[in-house]
Parts: C-alpha cells; structure tokens; sequence
C-alpha cells in the first residue's frame, strides 16, 4: 500500500526523536483512515483497532479524573469535547465506555461542590443532548437531574457556624506553595490574612519559575515584584488558554496525562525531569490524539512546537 | 508523688523513661520519652534545659499555645507510628493518608500544632491535605469551607467610609490626588459588588438622609455595614460633578465590569470558558485572561489605595489647619504604585 511508506516519510519528518507514542499514533493513523473507509466492516482486524481505542481512551484516564475533586471539571470538559468531535466515530465498546463516563459524571456531581463543577456538568448535558442516541440520552439526563436535586437537598443543610482557629502566616504560606496559579489567586480574595500571604514574593517565584523559566530570562533587581512578572508574561503566552485542559504530555513516561501544577503525576517523571515543566496540551489535542485524527479546526496550533510534532502527521487524501 | 515513688517500685517503667509535657489548659499528660522526642522542639527544650526537664509532673515541658490537648493526643498517635524505624516507606504512605481523613477544622488545628512543635513532616502532610481542599475553588466556597468571615471587603468597606472627596478650597494638589483615588476605589468597590452578585444588591440602605448628611459634613465615622450599594450611588451621584476624572475611569470601570461578568466567577471557573473554545472567539479568552489577573491588580490597588488615604487621612485629623507634613509613600517597585504617583503630577 502506498499509504504504509508515505507514512515512514510522515514518522522521519515529524517525530520528535524520542517517543514511543509517535510510531504506535502513526501507526494507528493508517488503520484509521481504514477504518474510515470500511465503517460497516465488522472484519477481525476492526476488533483489535476497537481494543486498541478503547485502550487509549483508558490510558486518558477520565474516569479516575472525575472522582477528584479539582480535576472534575476538566475531566467533564474533555468528555463534552470527546462527544462533540467525535461521537460518531467511534467505535461501538467505545461509546459504551463514555456513555457509562458521562453517567458516573453526573452520579459524582453532588458530591463536588463547586461552581466550576456544576458548570462543567452542564456543559456535558449539552454534548449529550446534542450527540447521544435517543435512547441513551434519555437515561443520561435523568441522571443528571437527579444530581441536580441532590445537589440542591445538600447546599440547603450548612449553616453551622463553627469558629475556626486562624491559621498562623507561616502555615498559610506553606500550604499555598502546594497551589497552582488559579486557586492561588481564589486564596488572595478570601479574607484579610490570607490576601496578605498570597503576596508573599516566594510563592510567585516559584509559580514563575515553573511556567516560564524555560521561556523567558529575566533580570532581578531589588525590589523586584515576582507576582508582576508573573502576571506579565502569563498574558504574554496567554496560558490561560493552554491551561484551560488540564491536560500534559510527559515525554518521559509518553503518555498523556492530568498534569499536576505542570508536573506529571509520577514521581519518577518528576524525578528525572527536575524543573522542566510539561509539554500542555490543548483539549482538542487530545481529542485528536484519541481519535486519531489531525484537526485543522483550532484557533493556534503553534504554541507548541513539541506537541506539534507528535499530532502534525499528514493527513491522506 | 505517688507515680515517682511508683517509678522507683516498677522496674519495667524503669526501661522506658517519660516525659511530662503540658498543654496550656494546665493538663499534664505523661508521654514515653522516645516518642516525644520525634518532636524537635521537645527534643530542643529538653537538650536545653537539662536531664531534668520534664522528668517530672512539677517540672514538666510546657507546650506552645497552639497545641492543645486533642492534637497533642493525634500528634503523638503520629509520632508513635514514624519513630519505629522497622517500617517501609510504603505502610508510612497508608498510614499517613488514613491519618489525614479528618475535617478542615481539625486539619487547621494540627497543621498548626505541628508547626509550633516544628514537626516538619506533619507539617508537610497536613499543609498538602488543606491544599487539596483549596485546590480548584472559588473565594466563596473556600470561605464557607474554612468558615472565614470576608473581612476583606468589610476592611475595604470601613476605609470606604472615610472615601468622601474632601473640600478642596485651597485646591490643595495633595487632595486634588485623594479624591481621584477615592473616586477609583468606589469604582472598583462597586466592580466588585457586580462581581459579587445579587446577594448585595438586594439589601437595601436604610440609612436615613439626615445620617449621610452629617457623614459627608464630617462628622462621626460609625462603621456601618449595611449594604453599600445604593450608598455608594447616592454618593456618587452628589459629587459626579467634582472630579472629572472620575467620569473618564468610570468609563473604564464599566468596560471592566463587561469583560469580568462574562466569565462569572473569574479566577478558577475555567469550564464556563469551555463554551467559546469551538467558536473561535478570541475576545472572550481576553476577558478570561483579564478576569485571571484582575482580581490580583484589584488588590495591589486597593492596598495602595488605603494606605495613602490612612496615612493623608491620619495627618488630615491631626494637625487640622496647620501645615502639614508631606507623606512619605513607600515604592515597592510594582506598576499600581508607579500609576499612582504619575497621578500626581
């Protein structure tokens, strides 16, 4: 086939030296566009691309996501945008799994107890609305109303007014070295003490250092405000945007991963990595990345130039 | 007495030495030595002060204030547990993350105590659980979660009230410059209601006319905390005319309150921005972006804001009529501050 040494070309000219992930994505990339052409082939060779999604899709590792409580709503947000660009893609154990994600989604909502989660959810509903079939769509919204109840039954009982001992600066300084940016900033507005702690140069250093150091040299003077830099150069590489996933890329163990403060979850991948933050990926990225598809549909891909490689693969006429 | 003499009589307790630690409530608890001793500053006061310290209930080792009896009990279940050396790190893990299920009040109180004991590892554990909790909220939810009052915008408020533009009949720069930043900070003031939502809103000013009157003509400032809102207006309306540069950053102020009530919530809802990823708008991520960053230079001002208007309202009050002093500012280097004194020229 002339596809198969076309696609040697496609791996020389855009893999980035290392990764495994690059030649089984290649790889797959030519079944994929099998696929595509043979949907109703229920053939042998379809099961083992069958296992092979549903496999990548496990490694994404949504499910467990979604019952933590910060990752929640980024886990919802990567299953509405799964649905939304690819629903009908995909194969048939693999719409069951996302259908069982969505409902343990909704199941979970009462229990996380943030705005950012409701939101989240309700995003959610709208892809299923949108994409699922009749009959699975109906018995997905049920589940998310009667989260919405419990939701509702759980935020009336909690007035107890306990007085909670102030915790010293010090101690406020130290769990907030713990945070990433966005929570960090929520901490500034909550009271008097912890806005004071908040301002602490050191926190800003470090947040600094993990996001840009890579990027951007800087020079310190006394008197020198870390949060100010930080807030500077945060809008000058709009990473609001390429933190809005939640999601990384670690070449060290080559996967796809919830990244935490930047970091992969794993020790070893810390370890080995020392201050270099992780390749962040976009939500659509990842989505391709499941689909094995290319997406020309987003607003800039060039951020990136190392997560490019791995997803850039040509697509075939 | 007894215990000593019992001390003396059992040989078994002789193996094992104790110490006597009390809290500050006055209970006096007797703790095997080597597990007290994981604690560095009990192990400190006892270097410290001798072979006798804490040898006895009369002589016993005085714990900080923040360690009361409760966590002394919980720190030292911990400290019993680590100081055995035979465990793997892998049964330390299980049994640390059993031992932090706790609720937040507890949680605070033990991350504080083992602070004031200088008990790092506990300290370590019991910060990241807290963090864990913090991660991923909004400021309200954190506040209901830590049950902390806002006494932030409550401060602010209480500065507020001394917020009313001064007569300026000497057309005084100095105050020429302290009510452009009163202006500023009721501008931003009233951001922040918006931000904050119906809540506010809806209380309604039941100060009377007279009241406000005599406010403005300077007499007793009473910290009121009713609702801000229609005061604030009221006041914005009698002295609109006064500053013009007051028109031009409310101005401003509405562009802001635009871009900020388009991603509610600002700082960390970052899923409500998911709607406008697949629409291409760049504009709202802006917003978002603004939204991320502004409460940050929200704050930096009102801080610069208050202090100026303490310190010129300070030498306003005493030294009325006579010359003042020029108030010194100090720069911290950051942009607010620089905006601020290019005001003045």
């Amino acid at each position: 086939m002339t596809t198969i040494s076309y696609r040697d070309e496609g791996i020389k000219l855009y893999s980035t030296g290392t990764g495994l992930i690059n030649q089984i994505v290649s790889k797959e990339n030519i079944i994929a566009q099998n696929m595509k052409t043979r949907i109703d082939d229920q053939s042998k060779p379809q099961t083992m691309i069958q296992e092979k999604y549903t496999k990548r899709y496990q490694n994404l590792k949504v499910a467990e996501a979604l019952s933590n409580n910060h990752l929640y709503p980024f886990a919802c947000n990567e299953l509405s945008s799964i649905i939304d660009l690819g629903y009908s893609q995909l194969p048939k154990d693999l719409k069951a799994f996302i259908f069982r994600d969505c409902l343990s989604a909704f199941r979970l909502l009462p229990d996380m107890n943030t705005s950012a989660a409701v939101s989240a959810a309700n995003l959610l509903v709208k892809s299923v609305e949108s994409a699922f079939p009749k009959q699975k769509k109906n018995l997905a919204i049920v589940e998310f109303k009667q989260a919405k109840v419990a939701l509702k039954r759980r935020t009336k009982g909690h007035d107890e007014h306990i007085d909670l001992p102030s915790l010293p600066q010090d101690i406020l300084v130290h769990i907030f070295s713990f945070l990433d940016v966005y929570s960090l900033l929520s901490s500034s507005q909550v009271s008097r003490s912890w806005n004071q702690a908040t301002s602490e140069g050191s926190l800003w250093r470090s947040l600094f250092d993990l996001h840009f150091s890579h990027k951007v040299s800087i020079h310190i003077h006394p008197g020198f405000d870390w949060r100010e830099a930080f807030k500077n150069e945060y809008i000058l590489y709009k990473s609001s945007k390429m933190l809005r996933s939640g999601r990384g890329y670690c070449s060290y163990c080559d996967s796809v991963v919830w990244h935490d403060n930047l970091r992969c979850p794993k020790k070893q991948c810390r370890l080995k990595s020392g201050k270099k933050p992780l390749d962040l990926m976009l939500t659509h990225q990842v989505v391709n990345y499941l689909l094995g598809t290319t997406s020309s549909s987003d607003e800039s891909d060039s951020e990136d130039e190392a997560v490019r490689g791995l997803w850039a693969y040509p697509t075939l006429q | 007495m007894s215990e000593a003499d019992m001390a003396i009589i059992k040989p078994e307790m002789m193996m094992k030495s104790y110490i006597w630690l009390e809290t500050t409530d006055g209970s006096i608890q007797q703790v095997e030595q080597e597990i007290a001793m994981y604690c560095p500053m009990i192990c400190h006061e006892v270097l410290q002060k001798g072979l006798g310290a804490g040898s006895s209930k009369n002589c016993a080792i005085s714990l900080p204030q923040r360690v009361n009896p409760a966590m002394l009990s919980l720190i030292l279940d911990y400290c019993r547990f680590h100081q055995v050396p035979g465990r793997s790190n892998k049964e330390r893990k299980v049994h640390d993350e059993k031992f932090i299920r706790m609720d937040t009040k507890r949680l605070c109180e033990l991350a504080s105590a083992a602070d004031s004991l200088q008990l790092k590892p506990l300290v370590d554990l019991s910060s990241r659980a807290l963090a864990r909790i913090i991660e991923g909220k909004t400021p309200e939810e954190i506040r209901e979660i830590f049950h902390l009052p806002d006494d932030l915008t409550e401060f602010i408020f209480y500065q507020e009230e001394k917020l009313e533009p001064l007569k300026n009949l000497m057309d005084d720069p100095r105050i020429r410059l302290l009510n452009r930043l009163y202006a500023k900070k009721r501008k931003e003031l009233k951001e922040r209601e918006k931000l904050k939502g119906k809540e506010v809103e809806e209380r309604v000013d039941e100060r009377s006319v007279d009241d406000l009157l005599s406010f403005i003509n300077g007499k007793d400032h009473k910290v009121v905390k009713t609702s801000k809102s229609k005061k604030k207006n009221k006041k914005r309306k009698e002295h609109k005319n006064k500053v013009s540069h007051n028109l031009h950053s409310k101005q401003q102020g509405v562009q802001i309150v635009d871009e900020t009530a388009s991603s509610v919530g600002g700082v960390s809802n970052l899923p409500s921005m998911e709607d406008d990823i697949f629409s291409l708008k760049t504009d709202s991520e802006d917003g978002y972006v603004d939204d991320g960053m502004d409460p940050v230079l929200k704050e930096m001002l009102d801080r610069e804001v208050e202090d100026f208007a303490r310190r010129l309202n300070s030498s306003w009050v005493l030294s009325s009529g006579q010359e003042r002093q020029p108030v010194h500012f100090s720069i911290n280097g950051n942009g607010a501050t620089r905006r601020l004194t290019a005001i003045d020229d």
